[in-house]
């Protein structure tokens, strides 16, 4: 569960600013909602990898993408089992389902329900990449900045800073009950649910005493009371970070300039269409990834311009 | 300085008062320890010194509190801040931050200084708590040592006149708390500092205190010099249940049978000094040698050639071999993170060997699940709260059973019985949590204790614990053990260990290093060992035995 967390390392994608980040976040988005096809998709996926590899984040980036890998797989074997449309049928199942009927299986459901899957990838891998590359704290100055209320921004920032806390308290109370001879994992669904609710209780009541503790001594160190408050650290903005976060909303522009137009679309039902991209779409396909990818190189430049 | 004047304060949904018609004045750059019976008024005082009494409580108050020139009723808890610095017990609760920098910030960024200033600030309190080494390491891989200092910097950053801590220690291993208590006195001593310390630990800051307070039913029952007290009021002090140190405990006796002795000492130094001057002039003692109890039991938790790594790699265990048998009563010692607790945890298979094997009354414990070893090993973990989760303390108690599968009736049976034996029936329609510290253990102990197991193993049991409370459970962790259960203690605690365990493991980096009777492991080391054999280590060539441990020892040795 460690994995999940911002850990600090010295490379030049920690380096970056928070805020051309959080741009490029967002282009990842509006390109992921604007585009249709396949291929798309696909290729937004892997142009989030270099970054990955550039922020020596490769080992916690892949417990995120094991979990997107189980939602994916949901989503193909649901798509493909409630859409009927597509004309290719591969299989029927015979016998009746429940709720489901008789379900027929067509190539077109399953091929939707994987460019749905890489649009859930294109999006997960961007965000596994801002919370491990991004301290909290500076997420935190970041809101702080874009005129969020502290006080909101404080309680998302104490949540993360005692996910490690509650982790380990699940850990622990776990290995009471187990000891007092609890089997989390045996009998029905029912049985099994009903078993963790000792768990979660306990649970629950640490976080609460928690909670009255942590705030008495916000409290006693002069929280939230009256006057304007300051911060200590800073986001200072050089050219270089003012250049990276020009670059990291373009991909996004590109994005709106793409559905406005109807580029980077694709026909799935009822049967897929075959016909090739046209010489202006692999041109913004060319485009994309290259935008998308701008962001590594000016996080190296601006490496370099710190260190001058 | 501090000055109350009758004060009296009731929490909100209670008609018994906290804190009864309380006055005290403590002058700039005192040194006051303060302790008392848990549930006895400490916090609550030192509460309404900060203002979160009545601001942030509520209840309702009456008489003057000062601090510094301010009324804390009239003041706001801002204002206070600036005044009183307030330090919890647990360091895990206090701390808002990711990383050491903006956590000893976040008080100043509170009150609005400007940024030039803060980083003055911030580095006088990381220079002066002598942790600036830390200052962008993230707070969830310090020690629980270190992040108390944090916490005692993020304060002092504050510039307080007044530090307050409330059983700063009672969450850390000997080490930490070593380090806490010594960065405290000298905050006092080089700072002059106003330094109001609640504790339980007293061995350690006697000898640093100017002043002993002992609160209790919310009153302040004994107020004097340290030594005044200890020396004079010792009575008091034990009719209270607070926990003496050793040293003075024999002392005292000594006093009694010797009138050349008219002080107690407070630290070792002193102690042997005094010891000196009776023992030089009388002829040397006959070693006397005291029975040692041998325990010739079945074994019942053999481990053959045990290894174990973690998921990440650490490898926790290296190569142990042991047998604990039927009826021992065995503590397991050790630095932190020396692999402790997870060698008991293999005694219940909550972790199973990576290489090696272990055979828990005859059962290797690959082949059993947790739940069929359940019945045999008993398992109480650190903190209370961390058992408890039903509704009643009878429910609670039932669940374990339930767990296991006994009938009905069994439950039934069980169940009167454990409550009856650990003073629950009245309490066993309460809500657990709401009960107090001792009886929450109570509860978690009878909870685990209703399935009769043949070994029980207890986590640091005694971890922030009051004296009283500790010696209660002792007595009955020895009282089961001889009825031929086994007793598997993990602790910190060399006094406690020393009292009452037989066997002694010590841990170190995965390995056992020693394994043997109490006498032989404890004794003879330099700060392993319990304070009467650190007093008596070198009278040696007056016959007193270099393996004396307890005050009782000590005692048939002397007199």
């Amino acid at each position: 569960m460690r994995s999940f967390r911002y850990q600090h390392r010295d490379t030049p994608v920690h380096k970056l600013n928070p805020f051309p980040k959080l741009g490029w976040i967002i282009s990842i988005l509006i390109l992921a909602l604007v585009l249709d096809s396949p291929l798309f998709l696909l290729l937004l996926f892997l142009s989030t990898l270099p970054l990955v590899r550039a922020g020596r984040v490769g080992a916690e980036w892949r417990a995120f993408m094991k979990l997107a890998l189980y939602l994916s797989a949901a989503i193909i074997l649901i798509n493909a089992l409630v859409s009927s449309h597509g004309t290719h049928v591969l299989f029927e199942i015979p016998g009746h389902l429940p709720l489901l009927g008789a379900p027929v299986i067509t190539l077109e459901a399953i091929i939707y329900g994987v460019a749905m899957s890489l649009r859930l990838l294109a999006i997960i891998s961007a965000f596994a990449l801002l919370t491990l590359t991004v301290n909290p704290d500076d997420m935190m100055l970041a809101m702080i900045k874009m005129r969020l209320p502290y006080k909101s921004v404080l309680v998302t920032s104490l949540s993360t800073r005692f996910m490690p806390t509650l982790l380990d308290d699940v850990d622990r109370i776990t290995d009471v009950q187990r000891a007092r001879g609890l089997e989390l994992d045996k009998g029905k669904l029912r049985h099994r649910i009903k078993s963790r609710a000792s768990i979660v209780t306990a649970l629950l009541s640490n976080s609460l005493d928690r909670a009255v503790q942590v705030a008495e001594a916000m409290e006693s160190r002069a929280f939230g009371t009256g006057r304007k408050r300051t911060f200590y650290r800073d986001i200072s903005f050089s050219p270089a970070d003012i250049t990276a976060l020009v670059f990291s909303l373009l991909p996004g522009a590109l994005g709106i300039f793409m559905g406005l137009n109807g580029y980077g679309q694709y026909q799935y039902y009822p049967s897929l269409s075959w016909t090739s991209l046209s010489r202006g779409e692999w041109w913004l396909l060319g485009l994309m990834v290259l935008l998308i990818v701008a962001l590594l190189p000016l996080a190296y430049l601006k490496q370099r311009v710190d260190l001058d | 300085m501090i000055k109350i004047e009758g004060l009296t304060f009731y929490y909100s949904d209670t008609n018994q008062p906290a804190l009864r018609d309380i006055s005290l004045k403590v002058r700039d750059g005192e040194f006051v320890l303060m302790t008392g019976p848990s549930g006895g008024g400490k916090s609550s005082l030192c509460r309404c010194l900060n203002g979160l009494i009545p601001h942030f409580y509520g209840g309702r108050i009456s008489g003057r509190v000062a601090v510094a020139g301010l009324d804390t009723l009239k003041s706001s808890t801002r204002e206070l801040a600036t005044r009183v610095g307030f330090v919890f017990q647990d360091p895990e609760n206090q701390l808002v931050s990711m990383d050491v920098e903006r956590e000893v910030a976040f008080g100043l960024e509170n009150l609005g200084f400007p940024r030039h200033l803060i980083a003055k600030r911030l580095e006088e309190s990381l220079d002066t708590l002598g942790i600036a080494g830390l200052r962008y390491r993230p707070l969830s891989e310090l020690s629980g040592g270190e992040k108390q200092k944090v916490a005692i910097a993020s304060v002092l950053a504050l510039h307080p006149n007044v530090l307050i801590l409330d059983e700063p220690t009672s969450e850390l291993d000997p080490k930490g708390a070593e380090e806490v208590l010594s960065v405290v006195t000298r905050l006092n001593h080089e700072l002059g500092l106003t330094v109001l310390l609640v504790e339980h630990r007293l061995d350690r800051v006697l000898q640093y205190a100017d002043r002993l307070i002992i609160v209790n039913q919310g009153v302040i029952a004994l107020d004097g010099k340290v030594n005044d007290i200890l020396t004079d009021r010792y009575r008091e002090l034990t009719d209270l249940g607070i926990g003496v140190p050793p040293l003075i405990r024999l002392f005292q006796e000594l006093k009694k049978r010797d009138a050349r002795i008219d002080r107690v000492p407070l630290t070792v130094k002193e102690g042997r000094a005094i010891l000196q001057k009776t023992l030089e002039n009388r002829t040397p003692l006959a070693d006397t040698g005291w029975e040692r109890q041998r325990a010739d039991g079945k074994h019942l938790i053999e481990i053959k050639n045990l290894w174990y790594a973690y998921p990440n790699g650490i490898t926790a265990l290296k190569n142990v071999r042991l047998e604990i048998r039927e009826g021992e009563f065995v503590a397991i010692m050790g630095r932190n993170a020396s692999g402790k607790t997870t060698l008991v945890k293999h005694f219940n298979r909550l972790l199973v060997p990576t290489k090696g094997k272990i055979k828990v009354a005859g059962i290797d414990t690959r082949e059993a699940t947790i739940a069929q070893l359940a019945r045999k090993v008993g398992f109480v973990f650190q903190n209370p709260n961390d058992h408890l989760f039903a509704d009643t303390v009878y429910d609670e108690i039932t669940f374990t059973l339930k767990v296991l599968g006994f009938s009905n009736e069994e439950i039934k049976l069980r169940t009167g019985e454990v409550l009856e034996k650990f003073h629950l029936t009245e309490h066993k329609e309460c809500y657990p949590r709401s009960l107090s510290g001792g009886e929450k253990q109570r509860v978690a102990l009878a909870s685990v204790l209703a399935a009769r197991p043949k070994i029980l193993i207890l986590d640091e049991p005694t971890r922030g614990m009051e004296y009283r409370l500790k010696g209660e459970l002792m007595r009955f962790l020895k009282d089961y053990c001889s009825q031929g259960n086994t007793v598997v203690l993990v602790s910190h605690d060399v006094e406690i260990v020393a009292e009452h365990a037989e066997r002694v493991i010590l841990l170190s980096e995965g390995r056992v290093v020693v394994d043997g009777e109490k006498h032989d492991v404890l004794s003879q080391a330099l700060l392993f060992s319990p304070q009467i054999n650190r007093l008596a280590q070198p009278f040696a060539r007056y016959g007193v035995s270099s393996k004396i441990l307890t005050v009782s020892e000590a005692l048939s040795v002397l007199s």
